[in-house]
C-alpha cells in the first residue's frame, strides 16, 4: 500500500456514488465531493428507468444512504474543488466547503424552516417547474438530510434561525477550506442539457407548453412539482397530444450550434417517456419525430416494438420544420414531412418534449484545467487511450467515468459500470500497479 | 464613412422612394455616398440560376468598380447584399475560382483584386453609424408605435456567411428601437416574403407572403418596416393582392426602415412619397405625414 | 420506370454549388422548413436530394421543382448536417438551363439584362420624375462591358440571344 490510501471522487452522481462504495468496501477511505447540496446527480431527478421500469430513485437511494453511513466514505457536498497539486500517489487537493449556512451535525432536515421561510425562487432539481424557498432541501429524499441556505436569494429576515428549535440555522457561517491528500482522483461530473432556445424555432423559451425531457421527467415524478401529475405547464391541463422531437442540438455539424455527436441515451428514453406518458394518459395521440431510431443493447428494440404495437405510440421519421402556437386553441401546431409517406403535414400537440443534447456540466472545462487533464473540442474529458484504457485520463492516477467522458458512454448500468471500473483501477494504483 | 453606392436595379427603377430617403437620411448621420458609374445588374437569384460563371463574373465586375473607387459598397437590397457579398467571399477563400473570373473580366479590363467588403445599409447604421448616433439624432421619435421587422432572407441567411456580418435579427431590431417603435416578435420573423416566385408562380408568391401577413397580425403591429424593395413590394403591394385572391384585409402600411428613420429625425415625406405606398400610410401614421 | 443515372449524384457534387448532396441523411428538416413545400407538392428539398441521389435524372431536370425555389436558404441554415440544400438547388437549376428548362419569367429577365445590363429598368414615365425631382439622371450601366461578359460564358446560348 502506498503511503497515501485515500482517494478523491468529485461528482456525486450514481458513477461517483458507486465508485465510492466499490473502494470503500475494499478498505479505502473515500472524500466524495459533490457541487450542489445533496448527492444524487441526474439520476435523483428521474421517473422510471429502462429498462425495468422501475423508480429511479428507489434504486439509488439505497446507495445514497449507503455513502452516507459507511465509515470509509467522508461526503463533502456543498463543496468544490479549487486546487490541485501532486502526482499519482500523493496529491494535495484544496476543497472550498462552500458555506451553507446550517450546521450538519445539528440539522435533522425537518424542514420548519422551509415553511416559514418568506422567500421563493424557482427549484433548478425540478428543471425550474416548480418553487423552493431560500432556505431548502432540493428534494424529499436528499443526501445528506440537511437544509441549505442560498445566500443570493435569501431576505436575510432571520426567521429560519429563530424557529428552529435545534439552533441549526448559523447564518454566520463561513467558507471553509480544506486539506485532503490523497493517492488518486476519480471526476464523474455527469452532464448537462444544452440550451434549446438556440434553436429558435421549436419555441423554447416562448412557449411554456415546449419542454425538454428532463423537464418532463420533474412532471411525471410523484415527488415533483406537480405531484406527478401530466400536466400542461401553462394552463395545468392534461395533454391529450404528445410530440416528441429528437436530436434538439445533437448531431448538429452547423459551427453556431456545434455539437456534431448522437447523445446516445436520448433515442432510449424518448420512447421511455412516451410509454410513460401513455401509462399516464391513456387516450392521449403521442408520436416521437426522429432522424434515425437508435434502439441498440439488450431489450431496447423490443421495447420499440412494443411501444408500436402495444403502446400505439406513432413513429414518425422526421425532424421538424417548425412549432408554432395557435394564439386562439393555444395548441401547438408542428410542421414536419414523414419521409415515409412523403407527405408534408401539420399536426397540433398539446405538448411538445424536446430531446436535447446532453454537454458537459459547467464548470467542467475550468476542473479540467484544474486537474491539469485533457478535453476533446466538446469540453467532454479525454481518456488516455479511448479503446485500452477508456477510464485512464491523460494525467495518471486521475480518472474519469459516466457521462463526463462522453455520450458513447450509455445509460445508468453503463455509468455504474465504469464508477466500478474506475474503482478497481484506482485500487490497482494505490496498490502499486499502474 | 465614405461608400460606393450601389442602387441596383429595382430601387431605381420602382422604388424612387427608398432611393430619396436614404439620400437624405445617410449623409445626416455622416455617411458619404459616391456613386458609381457603370455598374451592371448584381446578378440576382434568377440569373445565378442560369450559369455560374456568369453570376461570378458579373458580380465581381462590379466589385471591381468598387476597388477601382478605393471604397466598400453599401447596397440598399437584401438580394444585391447576397449576390456581392456571395460572390466576395467566394472569390477571396478560393483561388480557383477568382483565377477563373479574372480571366472573364480581362476582356473587359478588369480585375478583382479582393481589397473591398459588400455592406448592407443595416450593417452600415449598426456598425459604423451605431445606435447612439442614430438616437441622438431622432427629434420625433415613434414612441409607441408597434412594428413587425421585416430582416428578409439574406440579410442573415446562409447564417455561416452572415455570421461576423450581422447577428441575427438584433442588429435590425435594435435600429428600430432607436427610433422609439418597438418591434414585436411575431413568428415566421425569419420566413421569406415569397418574393422570389414573383413572376414565376405569382399564386404561390401570393400565398407565402400571407403565410407571414398572418403571423404579424396575430402578434398586433401596426406597421411593418422592411430593408430590402422586394419585401416591400411583396407586402405592400402584395397586401391588395391577397386582399383580392383570398378577401382577407391586413391594412398594415409598409415603410421602408429609411423612410421611418428619415420622419423620427423630423424630415416629412413628400406627397409623391406616401402616395407611392399602395397601403396607406395615413391609417397609422396620420399626424406624422 | 425511366433508366436511372446512377453518377448523377456525382455530376451534380462535382459543380461548384452542388457538393452538399453527398451528406444528405434524408432526415426531412429542410422540407419541413421550406415555406414552398408546405404550399405546393411540387416543390420539395428532401426530394430534390433523394431524385439526385437515387439518379432520377430525367425526372429532375425538366419540372417546376427546381424553380420553385425562393432561394431563402431556410433549408440551407436548417441542415444538421451543414450540407447546402439550397446550394444545390443552383446546381440543379445551372443543369437545367443547359438542358433548355427555364421559366418565362426568368428568361425574360436574363433577355433583359443582356440588352441593357439590368434586368428591371427605370420607365420613362421614372427617369422624367427623377429629373423632376432633382434626382439626377441616375448611375449609368456597363452595357457594352456585360455583354461581353455574356458571350463570354455563353449565357447567350442559354437565353436565345446571339
Amino acid at each position: 500500500m502506498l503511503e497515501q490510501p485515500a482517494v478523491l471522487v468529485i461528482g456525486g452522481g450514481i458513477s461517483g456514488i458507486q465508485a465510492s462504495l466499490d473502494l470503500a468496501s475494499r478498505g479505502i477511505k473515500v472524500y466524495l465531493v459533490e457541487k450542489s447540496p445533496s448527492i444524487g446527480g441526474r439520476m435523483a431527478q428521474l421517473d422510471k428507468t429502462f429498462p425495468t421500469m422501475d423508480c429511479s430513485m428507489c434504486i439509488l437511494a439505497p446507495k445514497m444512504i449507503d455513502c452516507s453511513h459507511h465509515p470509509n466514505v467522508q461526503m463533502l457536498t456543498y463543496s468544490e474543488v479549487k486546487e490541485v497539486k501532486g502526482s499519482v500517489g500523493n496529491f494535495v487537493v484544496k476543497v472550498l466547503k462552500k458555506p451553507r449556512y446550517v450546521d450538519e451535525t445539528k440539522c435533522t432536515g425537518c424542514g420548519i424552516c422551509a415553511e416559514h421561510c418568506p422567500a421563493e425562487v424557482p427549484n433548478e432539481f425540478d428543471e425550474n417547474l416548480g418553487m423552493r424557498k431560500a432556505i431548502y432541501m432540493p428534494f424529499p429524499q436528499a443526501v445528506p438530510r440537511v437544509m441549505t441556505v442560498d445566500k443570493e436569494n435569501c431576505l436575510e429576515c432571520g426567521l429560519c434561525e429563530k424557529v428552529c428549535d435545534l439552533k441549526a440555522v448559523d447564518l454566520g457561517q463561513q467558507p471553509e477550506e480544506v486539506e485532503l491528500n490523497v493517492g488518486a482522483i476519480i471526476v464523474a461530473t455527469g452532464f448537462d442539457v444544452f440550451d434549446s432556445s438556440e434553436i429558435p424555432v421549436y419555441g423554447y423559451g416562448r412557449y411554456k407548453d415546449v419542454i425538454t425531457a428532463l423537464e418532463l421527467e420533474r412532471l411525471l415524478c410523484a415527488s415533483g412539482p406537480t405531484g406527478g401529475h401530466l400536466i400542461r405547464p401553462s394552463d395545468g391541463k392534461i395533454p391529450k397530444s404528445i410530440a416528441f422531437i429528437h436530436c434538439v442540438g445533437s448531431r448538429d455539424r452547423r459551427e453556431w450550434i456545434g455539437n456534431a455527436y448522437c447523445s446516445s441515451i436520448c433515442c432510449k428514453y424518448a420512447v421511455k417517456d412516451a410509454v410513460l406518458a401513455r401509462e399516464h394518459v391513456p387516450d392521449a395521440r403521442i408520436s416521437l419525430f426522429y432522424i434515425d431510431l437508435r434502439a441498440f443493447g439488450r431489450g431496447f428494440q423490443e421495447f420499440v416494438n412494443r411501444a408500436k404495437t402495444e403502446y400505439g405510440i406513432r413513429f414518425v421519421r422526421s425532424n421538424p420544420g417548425e412549432v408554432i402556437e395557435n394564439p386562439k386553441t393555444k395548441s401547438l401546431t408542428l410542421w414536419f414531412e414523414d419521409t415515409a409517406t412523403r407527405r408534408i403535414e401539420s399536426l397540433n400537440f398539446d405538448l411538445v418534449v424536446l430531446c436535447p443534447a446532453l454537454i458537459p456540466r459547467g464548470g467542467a472545462k475550468e476542473l479540467a484545467k484544474t486537474l491539469g487533464i485533457e478535453v476533446d473540442k466538446y469540453g467532454f474529458f479525454k481518456p488516455h487511450d479511448a479503446i485500452a484504457n477508456p477510464v485512464d485520463t491523460t494525467v495518471p492516477g486521475i480518472f474519469a467515468s459516466g457521462y463526463c467522458l462522453g455520450p458513447k458512454t450509455g445509460d445508468i448500468p453503463d455509468s455504474i459500470m465504469q464508477g466500478s471500473a474506475t474503482a478497481a483501477r484506482v485500487a490497482e494504483v494505490l496498490a502499486g500497479g499502474g | 464613412m465614405k461608400y460606393a453606392f450601389y442602387l441596383g436595379c429595382l430601387i431605381p427603377a420602382r422604388e424612387l422612394g427608398y432611393e430619396a430617403s436614404v439620400r437624405k437620411v445617410l449623409p445626416a448621420l455622416g455617411v458619404e455616398l459616391v456613386e458609381m458609374e457603370g455598374t451592371n445588374c448584381c446578378a440576382p437569384f434568377s440569373i445565378q440560376s442560369l450559369d455560374h460563371a456568369t453570376w461570378l463574373a458579373l458580380a465581381a465586375r462590379n466589385l471591381c468598380i468598387a476597388e477601382e473607387m478605393g471604397l466598400d459598397v453599401l447596397t440598399l437590397c437584401n438580394d444585391c447584399y447576397e449576390s456581392l457579398l456571395m460572390v466576395n467571399t467566394i472569390l477571396k477563400e478560393n483561388p480557383a475560382a477568382k483565377k477563373q473570373v479574372n480571366k472573364i473580366l480581362s476582356e473587359v479590363s478588369k480585375e478583382y483584386k479582393g481589397t473591398t467588403e459588400v455592406k448592407h445599409m443595416v450593417d452600415v447604421l449598426y456598425d459604423d453609424v451605431g445606435v447612439d448616433r442614430i438616437k441622438n439624432a431622432i427629434s420625433e421619435p415613434f414612441t409607441g408605435l408597434k412594428v413587425a421587422t421585416q430582416p428578409g432572407c439574406h440579410l442573415t441567411k446562409p447564417k455561416r456567411i452572415h455570421f461576423e456580418a450581422i447577428r441575427g435579427f438584433e442588429a435590425l431590431d435594435e435600429l428600430v428601437r432607436a427610433t422609439g417603435a418597438e418591434p414585436v416578435y411575431y413568428d415566421r420573423k425569419e420566413m421569406c416574403c415569397g418574393g422570389p416566385l414573383r413572376g414565376i408562380n405569382d399564386e404561390l408568391a401570393r400565398q407565402v407572403s400571407r403565410l407571414k401577413l398572418i403571423e404579424m397580425k396575430n402578434a398586433g403591429v401596426e406597421c411593418i418596416v422592411t430593408v430590402c424593395p422586394f419585401c416591400f413590394v411583396q407586402l405592400d403591394l402584395g397586401q391588395l393582392e391577397v386582399k383580392r385572391y383570398f378577401k382577407e384585409e391586413y391594412n398594415l402600411p409598409v415603410l421602408h426602415f429609411a423612410e421611418l428613420l428619415r420622419m423620427a429625425m423630423g424630415m416629412k415625406l413628400e406627397d409623391w412619397e406616401i402616395r407611392s405606398h399602395r397601403i396607406p400610410l395615413s391609417q397609422v401614421l396620420k399626424d406624422r405625414l | 420506370m425511366s433508366s436511372l443515372k446512377p453518377d448523377f449524384m456525382h455530376e451534380v457534387a462535382n459543380t461548384q454549388r452542388g457538393k452538399g448532396v453527398l451528406i444528405c441523411i434524408q432526415c426531412g428538416r429542410c422540407s419541413s422548413s421550406c415555406p414552398v413545400a408546405r404550399l405546393t407538392t411540387e416543390h420539395n428539398p428532401r426530394r430534390l436530394m433523394e431524385m439526385i441521389i437515387l439518379g432520377l435524372r430525367s425526372e429532375v431536370l425538366p419540372t417546376q421543382l427546381p424553380w420553385y425555389c425562393l432561394s431563402c436558404f431556410t433549408c440551407l441554415d436548417r441542415c444538421p448536417q451543414g450540407g447546402d440544400v439550397g446550394e444545390t438547388m443552383f446546381a440543379i437549376r445551372n443543369l437545367a438551363a443547359r438542358e433548355g428548362n427555364v421559366p418565362d419569367g426568368v428568361v425574360t429577365q436574363a433577355r433583359s439584362l443582356f440588352d441593357t445590363g439590368r434586368v428591371v429598368n427605370p420607365t420613362r414615365m421614372a427617369l422624367v420624375k427623377r429629373e423632376k425631382l432633382g434626382m439626377g439622371k441616375g448611375q449609368s450601366t456597363g452595357v457594352e462591358d456585360i455583354r461581353k461578359i455574356l458571350k463570354r460564358t455563353a449565357f447567350d446560348k442559354i437565353i436565345g440571344r446571339r
